[in-house]
C-alpha cells in the first residue's frame, strides 16, 4: 500500500501552529469554535489563553490555542 | 490574509536578501542551523536558500518530532496497538514511520484498530464514545505539543475517564541542542530558534546558546520574510561579534513563555532520566513521562511494553541528516530506495523531515543546477 505524503506542512506534530479566528466560546467546557483561513471549523481548547472572545486570532496547535497573535 | 500576506511580500523579500548579501564577508563560510522541522519545510517550500549568498549555508536540525522517534519506540506503539480491545490513536505522520518489522499502517492493515487524530482531545473523545474499549494516545512532539497532551490528561482525570491512557513520547528541545554542540563533527555559527516551541517555553531557555557556547540565536517565525529577517539578525550579530538571543517572532513569543502551559506541563509530566533519540543516541533528561499522580493514565504502566532498543538500518543516514552533518541528497538511499511513498528513514516520512521537504521541493532546484 502506498500513500502520498501531504506536501504542505505537517499539522499534526512538530513546531507548526495555525492562526484561527474565534467564532464562539463555550466557557463551561473551556472550548472555542474557531475557523482557519480556509474556513475549516474546529473546536479548540483555550485553557492556556483564557479568557477569549469572538473575533480574536489564536495560534492553534494540535487542537490547543498556544497564544494570541498580535502585530 | 492577515498574518500571512504581510510576511510573503516579494519586494520586501528581495530587499532583505540584499541586506543579507551586504552583511556577509565573502571569504567566510557561515553555517546556521534551523532547529525546527517547520522551518526546514518553509525554507524548501519558498526557496529561501536560493535567496542566500552561496557562503551562507542553512543546516537542518533535529526539530521534527516524528524524525527523532527511534525504531524501538515505534515497535512499542505497534505492540500496544495489537493489544486486544485497544483503539490506538496517533497523529497521521506516525502511521508510516518504520519500526523494526513494520509500521503502524501495516498493523492497521492486519486488523489492529489504529486511528488518526488531530488532537489528543480527539483521542479522549473516542474514549468517551467507546467506554468498553481501551483508548491509547501515542503522544509525540516537543514543548509545542506537550501542553495539549497535558491538558487532555488533566481533563481525563477531572472527568474520570478511566479507559484512556497516553504513551508519552514527548521530548524537549534544549538537551539535543546541547548534544549537537558537544558533537565534534559539527561546526555551527548560529541558530534559527524554534518559534512555536518558544511560544510555550519563551525565548529565555535559549540563552545558554550565546552564554555557554557563544552562538547567536534568532527565534523565528515561519513565513518567508520571518526566515530571511532571522538569517539577517544572526549574520549581523556575527558581523558585530555579538552573541545573544534575539526574538524575531515577538508577535507571538514572549520572553518568559506561556506560564499557564508551563504550569500544567510541570503538574502532569516528569522528566525521564534518559531517552533515545534517533541519530543522537540516549540524551539525559530530554523527554517526558506522566507524573506519578497521573500514572493511572500512563499506557506504559497499564500495558506490557517491549521497550527493546533497535538499531537503525545500516543504509539509513537519518542520524547524520538530523545532526546536520550531511545534506539529505548525500544519503546513499535518498530518492531511490527511500522515498516519501516508501520511507526507510524517519526524515523522509514527515513533511517536516529534512529529506521529505527536500524531496518535495528542493530536488527540483538541484536538478536545475546539475543541468
Amino acid at each position: 500500500m502506498t500513500e502520498h505524503v501531504a506536501v504542505d506542512r505537517c499539522i499534526t506534530c512538530g513546531d507548526v501552529a495555525v492562526p484561527m479566528h474565534v467564532i464562539d466560546v463555550d466557557r463551561v467546557r473551556g472550548l472555542a469554535l474557531c475557523s482557519d483561513a480556509q474556513g475549516e471549523h474546529a473546536s479548540v481548547e483555550v485553557a492556556l489563553v483564557e479568557p477569549v472572545s469572538p473575533g480574536e486570532v489564536l495560534l492553534v496547535h494540535a487542537g490547543t490555542a498556544l497564544c494570541r497573535e498580535a502585530l | 490574509m492577515r498574518f500571512v500576506d504581510e510576511f510573503r511580500d516579494a519586494e520586501l523579500g528581495r530587499s532583505l536578501a540584499g541586506e543579507i548579501m551586504a552583511s556577509v564577508e565573502s571569504e567566510r563560510h557561515y553555517k546556521i542551523m534551523e532547529v525546527c522541522g517547520g522551518h526546514t519545510h518553509s525554507i524548501y517550500k519558498y526557496g529561501i536558500d536560493d535567496l542566500l549568498p552561496p557562503n551562507v549555508e542553512l543546516v537542518h536540525g533535529p526539530g521534527c518530532p516524528v524524525c527523532v522517534i527511534p525504531m524501538g519506540r515505534v515497535d512499542d506503539g505497534i505492540s500496544l496497538a495489537r493489544e486486544p480491545g485497544v483503539i490506538f490513536t496517533c497523529f497521521g505522520d506516525m502511521l508510516r514511520v518504520p519500526g523494526s518489522q513494520q509500521t503502524l499502517l501495516d498493523a492497521k492493515a492486519e486488523g489492529a484498530d489504529v486511528r488518526i487524530v488531530y488532537s489528543p482531545l480527539d483521542a479522549l473523545r473516542i474514549a468517551k464514545q467507546n467506554p468498553e474499549r481501551e483508548v491509547v494516545f501515542f503522544a509525540i512532539g516537543f514543548e509545542t505539543t506537550a501542553p495539549s497532551t497535558a491538558l487532555t490528561v488533566r481533563r481525563a482525570k477531572a472527568e474520570s475517564v478511566s479507559n484512556f491512557s497516553v504513551m508519552c513520547s514527548h521530548v524537549t528541545i534544549v538537551p539535543p541542542l546541547r548534544a549537537l554542540l558537544e558533537s565534534p563533527d559539527l561546526r555551527l555559527d548560529g541558530f534559527i530558534g524554534p518559534g512555536h516551541v518558544a511560544t510555550i517555553v519563551g525565548a529565555r531557555p535559549f540563552q545558554f546558546l550565546p552564554q555557554q557556547y557563544g552562538k547567536p540565536v534568532a527565534i523565528s517565525g515561519f513565513e518567508p520574510l520571518d526566515l530571511l529577517q532571522s538569517v539577517l539578525m544572526v549574520l549581523r550579530q556575527l558581523a558585530a561579534g555579538r552573541a545573544e538571543v534575539e526574538n524575531q517572532y515577538a508577535r507571538v513569543v514572549p520572553w518568559e513563555g506561556n506560564l499557564r502551559a508551563l504550569e500544567v506541563m510541570s503538574e502532569v509530566f516528569a522528566l525521564r532520566p534518559h531517552f533515545e533519540w534517533r541519530g543522537l543516541g540516549f540524551i539525559s533528561q530530554s523527554a517526558l513521562r506522566l507524573a506519578d499522580e497521573y500514572s493511572e493514565w500512563d499506557a506504559e504502566q497499564r500495558f506490557p511494553v517491549p521497550g527493546v532498543r533497535v538499531a537503525d538500518p545500516k543504509a539509513c543516514q537519518c542520524g547524520e541528516v538530523l545532526k546536520g552533518v550531511i545534506k539529505p541528497w548525500e544519503c546513499k538511499v535518498f530518492g531511490t530506495a527511500c522515498t516519501p511513498e516508501r520511507a526507510i528513514g524517519t526524515c523522509m516520512v514527515s513533511p517536516e523531515g529534512a529529506c521529505a521537504a527536500y524531496y518535495n521541493y528542493g530536488r527540483f532546484a538541484r536538478e536545475r543546477e546539475v543541468v
